[in-house]
């Protein structure tokens, strides 16, 4: 528009927006010519940047009060008002309508609180790990090795993988192996501490994130007399943390190690927890073997080059071992995985990655979102019954001139603000219920206040609010108030069908997680109680410390002659899980291609009877007869997999030694239920077995267990007496299964408790609405138990369909996580029909508890008015 | 109330300016001539707002004036003094004298100090 001959330029176009939003609008033209020409001018005087500039300056300084419009040109006048008049009905509709609120609070309080709870569950362990600075570099490396036909995979994997890695691999940046983590005693002076430590590679603390506070970390451990404690560990000897480095302190009375660093303490995200490393090189000149290339021994990380390609990386060390060992061991694979994975997905069958703790944090999430589900379609399905009494109040609102926003808005709120008060009490619950939480879980969890969590919960918290309020407010606020107040409208069908399907779904939950929780308490408590070939009761056992030859033996006796004693002897196994195998023994006959891995488990004399293994042929070794210590010992499996059929006296090759089999012991379980008994051999060799096992008689452990100790403390000064019982280590086996049946138990009763929450309130509801019917039939003849069935008739359809649907998913779903146990417990029919019945009892109460209270009305009462 | 009507300093040089200009008198150009009489910087934003004031005042009338090209085709506001502004001015204009007059001569004859 206007002169084109000359150009003006145009003043920042944002500004005049600006301040054509904000200025009133009788102002704006003069205001905005005045800074036209102004700008014009300065363009001239003072060039365009500062024209410009100029310009918003002058916008901003007539952002005043004076020309500022004001905002009742666009809403009504009594705006404030009406929001105090939404705030002051929500409240009044609090306490009009008692019960809902609190089954609205409860319900959903309670949801909020267990999916928090499990969100911070669920964090805590997505994040394990993940702490190391170059994590995505990060990886281990795992074996495979045919076993059986089968591949098995292991952490374990040669001594001198790490170091071969380094030198031949160009991908590899630093290696380090790590081995032995275990309980030791340091002492310094007088003083004995028992400490986690390992044996670890020079370069651990350059792939690994564990800082050290003091020491370099290409040189701490560089040294072999370097040892390198925790900040704690050097508080609890020194008392400091200074001038610590450099002092020397006892390894279990036997080797000195001078300090060369000190690290900060694992944090709690870190699946590693110790506190003291050693050199590695320790454990490998005082075990020549470990450098072979035919055993399997530490656990090996190595840190990538960043871009290395780690597929190519796998295929080259594919066949490392069988390249080191000349062809000789075949049968083993390494390759590498990311180490942060390995944490939640550490399980593989068969050589292909098969979950792992993964499979329980998906688990949790599932349940987290079936319960929030369950407390969100209660306070939807109270809403939506208790909107529908208010079609009068929107009826008068209309009439008056309250526009379909206000209602909107008005529904909207008071669920948000329903949503929000729960969300303020699940906050206050779960402060109450973490330290119980991490009894459980056994985590240090914590409420964090970081604004990440606080948006997700205030967010879900928000769409619970608009979920349960978008009904009410988008569907009643469209009437006719002129039908609505003339009471013309009814409930539509389509609206009832929603909430009784929600109340299907609802029992659907519950009736899925009281399976649930039925199956995985038999399976743990087929899992105590099976018979597992041996008697894991009272038995006692500790890790030898004195490994002089023949000191053992004395030890046993002396312990023999304890009163509480029953008997005393030692094993080299922990009856825990897999510890060493072998594939060396030989047989006729066997397939020269045949790596199947014979657990070992060297005794002294009495560790067979201790342990009340059976014999199924043979006798086991006896003090009787001097040439037992050339003989073997094979379980069930392992003649089986030999093949011999009449084994007694027969003979196997095993290193340069023949030896003759003494007997087959039945088979028993010396790992867990999750795994096939594997073959298994024993030989007499007190030597090399490094757990003292003591078997005591029952109701005499206190006395037993202190005069025991005091034989070990004149024995073994200087070391703490650290013992275990055999079937609490047993049970701890499966502490991941108890913790799932343990949370299982309670998030399925919480969940029963919500769901029946939002029963009893559409109970109490309907039995409200139907008042007048129940008056009208009781007038014509109609008894208390007729009314009563009519009443819960609906309920029990629904709850019937719940089970009818709930029953095949359940039992679909408790099939597939019995598959992961080599070992299973039968789901017996009655679990089903059980569950089934307790929903139905369960909501029959709550039902029955409203339904009476109707039945028993005097219909003067419900039909005295209208 | 005597307070209300009381003149300010910048208000009555404003009302004097809009007088000055006589039939242009819109914001920018008193804010311009104001600089140039009195030599010293006034805002444009204070200027309105006084002008305003004043309007509001009784002292002041304005309309809505053409839209030219220089001002991008927006109208200005074109002030006038009424009549209570005129008796505003006067009556400042006489307190001063007043003021002046009573000042006794002696004050203006001695020597400076």
């Amino acid at each position: 528009m206007g002169d084109k001959s000359s150009y003006h330029p145009h003043p920042p176009s944002w500004a005049t927006n600006f301040l054509r939003w904000y200025c009133r609008s009788e102002l704006v033209d003069e205001v905005e010519g005045d800074l036209y020409e102004l700008f014009q001018r300065r363009v001239e005087a003072k060039g365009l940047r500062r024209a410009r500039l100029l310009y918003w300056l002058n916008v901003l300084m007539f952002f005043h009060p004076d020309y500022i419009r004001r905002r009742k040109e666009f809403y009504s006048p009594n705006y404030l008002a009406m929001l105090r008049h939404t705030i002051l009905l929500t409240f009044r509709s609090f306490q009009r309508y008692k019960s809902t609120f609190f089954i609205n609070l409860v319900g959903l309080s309670s949801g909020l609180a267990c999916t928090l709870l499990i969100y911070l569950w669920v964090t805590d362990e997505l994040a394990m790990d993940k702490f190391h600075e170059r994590d995505a570099q990060l990886y281990q490396v795992m074996q495979h090795r045919v076993q059986g036909g089968e591949l098995v995979t292991s952490t374990w994997v040669p001594g001198l993988t790490a170091q071969t890695l380094v030198e031949e691999m160009p991908e590899v940046e630093y290696a380090a192996p790590g081995f032995g983590l275990d309980q030791y005693t340091l002492s310094l002076g007088d003083k004995d501490v028992k400490a986690v430590g390992q044996y670890v590679g020079v370069d651990f603390f350059k792939l690994f994130s564990f800082p050290l506070q003091q020491g370099d970390s290409s040189q701490v451990l560089a040294d072999k007399s370097a040892i390198v404690i925790s900040e704690t560990l050097a508080l609890n000897l020194f008392g400091t943390t200074e001038n610590v480095v450099g002092k020397t302190i006892e390894w279990q009375h036997e080797e000195e190690y001078q300090i060369t660093g000190i690290f900060a303490d694992p944090p709690r995200n870190s699946s590693m927890q110790f506190d003291f490393v050693l050199s590695f090189k320790i454990f490998l000149d005082e075990n020549g073997w470990a450098t072979r290339w035919a055993t399997s021994w530490p656990e090996t990380y190595v840190l990538l080059k960043p871009g290395a390609d780690v597929h190519a990386l796998n295929e080259k060390i594919a066949d490392l071992i069988t390249r080191k060992t000349n062809d000789e061991v075949a049968h083993r694979t390494l390759f590498v995985t990311p180490y942060s994975k390995n944490y939640l997905y550490g399980n593989y069958e068969n050589g292909q990655q098969a979950g792992g703790r993964i499979d329980y944090v998906r688990l949790f999430s599932v349940i987290a979102v079936f319960i929030l589900l369950i407390a969100c379609i209660n306070f939807m399905n109270l809403s939506t019954a208790r909107a529908s009494r208010r079609l009068k109040e929107v009826g008068v609102k209309k009439a008056i001139g309250a526009r379909r926003s206000a209602l909107a808005f008005q529904y909207l709120g008071e669920s948000t603000l329903m949503a929000m008060l729960s969300l303020a009490v699940a906050v206050l619950l779960v402060q109450l219920l973490l330290p119980q939480f991490n009894e459980i879980t056994g985590k240090q969890l914590y409420l964090p206040t970081n604004a990440s969590l606080a948006i997700s919960f205030l967010a879900v918290t928000l769409f619970t609010g608009l979920m349960a309020g978008s009904y009410p407010a988008l569907y009643l606020s469209g009437f006719n108030p002129a039908k609505v107040l003339k009471g013309a409208l009814n409930t539509s069908v389509g609206e009832l069908w929603t909430r009784k399907g929600l109340v299907v779904l609802q029992f659907t939950l519950s009736i899925i997680l009281i399976v649930s929780v039925f199956v995985v308490y038999k399976q743990i408590e087929f899992v105590q109680n099976k018979n597992l070939g041996y008697d894991k009761d009272n038995i006692l056992y500790f890790d030898r410390v004195d490994w002089e030859e023949g000191n053992l033996e004395t030890f046993l006796a002396e312990a023999r002659k304890i009163p509480g004693i029953l008997s005393a002897s030692s094993m080299g196994h922990d009856m825990t899980g897999h510890i060493a195998a072998t594939y060396g023994v030989e047989w006729p006959g066997k397939d020269p291609d045949d790596r199947t891995e014979f657990e070992m488990m060297p005794v002294s004399y009495d560790m067979l009877e201790l342990l009340g293994v059976e014999m199924k042929e043979g006798r086991t070794f006896s003090r009787a007869f001097s040439t037992d210590s050339a003989k073997i010992i094979f379980n069930e499996a392992a003649i089986e997999h030999i093949g011999f059929t009449d084994p007694i006296g027969k003979t196997v090759v095993w290193g340069n030694e023949t030896l003759e089999i003494l007997g087959v012991v039945k088979d028993f379980h010396f790992e867990s239920l999750h795994e096939q008994v594997k073959p298994m051999m024993f030989w007499l060799s007190p030597q090399r077995t490094w757990s003292v096992a003591v078997k005591i008689n029952a109701g005499e452990e206190p006395e037993t267990i202190a005069q025991l100790q005091s034989l070990f403390q004149t024995f073994y000064p200087g070391f703490p007496f650290d013992y275990k019982f055999l079937d609490q280590e047993y049970q701890s086996m499966y502490a991941a299964e108890q913790r799932v049946s343990t949370l299982s138990k309670y998030f399925a009763g919480i969940a029963v408790i919500i769901s029946c929450l939002g029963l009893f309130g559409l109970a109490a509801f309907t039995a409200e609405r139907r008042l007048k019917e129940i008056g009208i039939r009781k007038v014509l003849g109609s008894g208390n138990w007729n009314i009563v069935y009519l009443l819960s008739g609906d309920f029990t359809k629904m709850v019937l369909m719940a089970i009818l649907i709930a029953l095949p998913i359940s039992y679909f779903m408790a099939q597939r996580w019995l598959e992961g146990f080599a070992y299973q417990t039968t789901i017996p029919w009655w679990i089903f029909v059980l569950a089934g019945l307790l929903a139905l009892l369960i909501a029959w109460f709550t039902v029955g508890l409203q339904t009476v209270k109707a039945a028993r009305v005097n219909p003067t009462v419900c039909l005295k008015d209208e | 109330m005597s307070q209300r009507n009381h003149l300010g300093e910048f208000e009555e040089i404003v009302l004097l300016t809009v007088g000055i200009l006589y039939d242009d008198a819109y914001g920018l150009a008193i804010t311009d001539e104001i600089e140039q009489r009195t030599n010293r910087k006034v805002t444009l934003s204070s200027v309105h707002k006084t002008l305003m004031r004043l309007e509001q005042k009784g002292y002041l009338y304005s309309h809505m004036g053409g839209a030219t090209e220089e001002r991008g085709g927006r109208k200005k506001r074109l002030f006038t003094i009424t009549n209570s502004g005129k008796d505003a001015l006067r009556e400042a204009k006489q307190l001063r004298n007043a003021l002046w007059q009573a000042v006794p001569r002696v004050v203006w004859e001695r020597g400076n100090i």
